[in-house]
């Protein structure tokens, strides 16, 4: 979760697994849309000597949709190219790295960006430098200065890639354990004390791709929106990964050869949609897939899983729930097409009918002064569903309109039941937070000052 | 060993091969049939053919994937998996 090792065979290819998207209007920047990919699940910090880096046989894309159409109608492409500086030593590093162009980081990684748009390709930039992993205070003393060498300007467009703090956060621990919520884990069908939440992603880091880009850039007609009605000021943005169609291993060299086209094996729009709303044998088809042709998952959105299993799993606590029977008309909305003109008054970010599952960002809502975490739940439109801000709680945001709090929106005849306003998996994030500024998510933890957690059998 | 296997070599494990796979060398009468032309790729190739009831061949070369619909070059790939 949201799109952490979430199908089968995603979750044998973590280099090329895509995590988390956030979408939002730059607070600090408000005439800027940032726009963040994250890949590479769980890095445990200390999980060295090889350390955690973007694949050189993927392509990382992220997708602009703005006709409506569920189709990418810009993409910006990030292929990375790695250096082994000196062959003859084991080591990340031989020294304390004191600068991304240091020699004593001995695997330097490198990217270039692509704009497509109306298939023609443009190389914006080459041979931009990530920064390190953060080894600890030895090897990455002022890992502050190195991430903040890696930002990048690119004509009026900022950029940075490399490790972050993992601002997902969610119990998994807890809601793979038959979807129980340690806060209301005594009201489940097998009952135990309730509990806190306990943030599975802790300590854990991840590979962004941070791209900040003038709003003029991304609509259709090339002007930053004003006009929250307006049908040009939403945009849809969904994240992919791509690889070789062949893939051919080279004894001699110890590596795959890639042959082919790129084949899209990962994407990612709305957190949580390939997680719990596909079916685990359509997952990695899924993933495969382009946003436009979403119409044939529309049957699980209308009438999802996570609805049917609540009133089980918690019996008595969602009757009103479990007696609805018609599609989700409100899930179908926030997922599949935007919120259209009439439902949320003030706000909407339809994008036309062609189901597809993307982040859909209205432009034209200035970035909250007080962000609320609930989004438009919680009475702030700037939050996801519209976009996706890094401190968006958007497990309890989609627990609680699964459950039915948003369904009065389009079925007034419907009352939510009295838990259904309350859920949470009960986490926060805890690790690096965010930053004010560009590139918002946090320095990665460091290997060395990270201590294991704890497991236990039973 | 039959007057077709003894046309070709079959090498399977020797110095060079990696394990399991078969290096399998065509009698130059047949090899001289095709021509390489001025398109013709310079870099390595992989064939696939998904349905060995098809004539279909799909051919990753770069970053492109030629289709071609060819019965006679599906069989010859087919009967050199075959080891014949």
């Amino acid at each position: 979760m949201s799109s952490h090792r979430e199908a089968p065979e995603m979750a044998k290819d973590p280099v090329a697994d895509s995590t988390d998207v956030y979408a939002f209007v730059s607070p600090d920047r408000p005439n800027t849309v940032t726009l963040i990919a994250n890949y590479i699940p769980f890095q445990a910090p200390d999980g060295g000597p090889n350390f955690y880096e973007f694949g050189d046989d993927v392509a990382y894309d992220i997708h602009i949709s703005n006709k409506g159409k569920g189709r990418a109608d810009i993409t910006y492409r990030f292929q990375f190219h790695t250096r082994i500086r000196d062959p003859k030593t084991f080591l990340y590093n031989t020294g304390p790295i004191s600068g991304i162009h240091d020699p004593a980081w001995n695997r330097p990684q490198y990217y270039s960006i692509t704009r497509i748009k109306d298939g023609k390709s443009k190389v914006l930039a080459q041979h931009l430098a990530c920064p390190p992993v953060n080894i600890g205070p030895r090897s990455t003393p002022d890992y502050a200065h190195l991430a903040g060498q890696a930002v990048h300007t690119v004509g009026k467009r900022k950029v940075f890639a490399g490790q972050r703090a993992d601002a997902f956060h969610v119990d998994l621990g807890s809601v793979f354990d038959l979807g129980a919520l340690r806060p209301f884990q005594h009201l489940h069908l097998i009952p135990t004390p309730d509990g806190s939440g306990v943030n599975s992603l802790q300590a854990f880091n991840v590979h962004s791709i941070v791209l900040q880009v003038p709003m003029s850039e991304v609509t259709r007609n090339g002007i930053r929106p004003t006009n929250p009605a307006k049908s040009k000021s939403v945009i849809g943005v969904w994240a992919s990964a791509s690889r070789r169609k062949s893939r051919m291993f080279d004894k001699a060299e110890g590596r795959y050869r890639g042959h082919g086209p790129w084949e899209q094996v990962s994407r990612l729009g709305n957190p949580l949609f390939n997680e719990v709303i596909t079916p685990m044998a359509h997952k990695d088809m899924w993933n495969a897939r382009a946003p436009h042709g979403d119409a044939m998952f529309a049957k699980y959105v209308n009438h999802p899983e996570l609805a049917r299993l609540l009133p089980v799993l918690y019996p008595g606590v969602f009757p009103h729930l479990a007696a609805y029977h018609k599609p989700r008309a409100d899930l179908h909305a926030v997922l599949l097409t935007g919120i259209p003109s009439g439902v949320v008054p003030g706000f909407q970010n339809f994008t036309g009918s062609v189901e597809s599952d993307m982040l859909r960002l209205n432009l034209a809502i200035p970035p909250a002064s007080s962000p609320n975490s609930l989004g438009l739940l919680g009475g702030d439109a700037a939050g996801f569903p519209n976009g996706r801000r890094i401190g968006d709680d958007v497990v309890a945001i989609e627990l609680r309109a699964v459950a039915g709090v948003t369904l009065p929106l389009v079925d007034p005849s419907f009352t939510p039941d009295g838990a259904a306003g309350v859920l949470t998996d009960g986490t926060t994030d805890t690790n690096g937070g965010t930053t004010a500024t560009f590139p918002y998510l946090g320095n990665p933890g460091g290997g060395y000052q990270t201590d294991p957690g704890t497991s236990a059998v039973s | 060993m039959s007057e077709t296997s003894r046309r070709k070599l079959l090498a399977a494990g020797g110095a060079g091969v990696a394990a399991g796979a078969v290096a399998l060398t065509v009698a130059p009468a047949e090899a001289s049939e095709a021509r390489r032309t001025s398109s013709s790729a310079r870099e390595s190739v992989v064939a696939y053919v998904h349905d060995h009831r098809s004539s279909e061949v799909r051919l990753m070369v770069g970053e492109r994937e030629v289709v071609v619909h060819d019965r006679e070059l599906a069989t010859r790939i087919l009967n050199a998996a075959g080891g014949n």
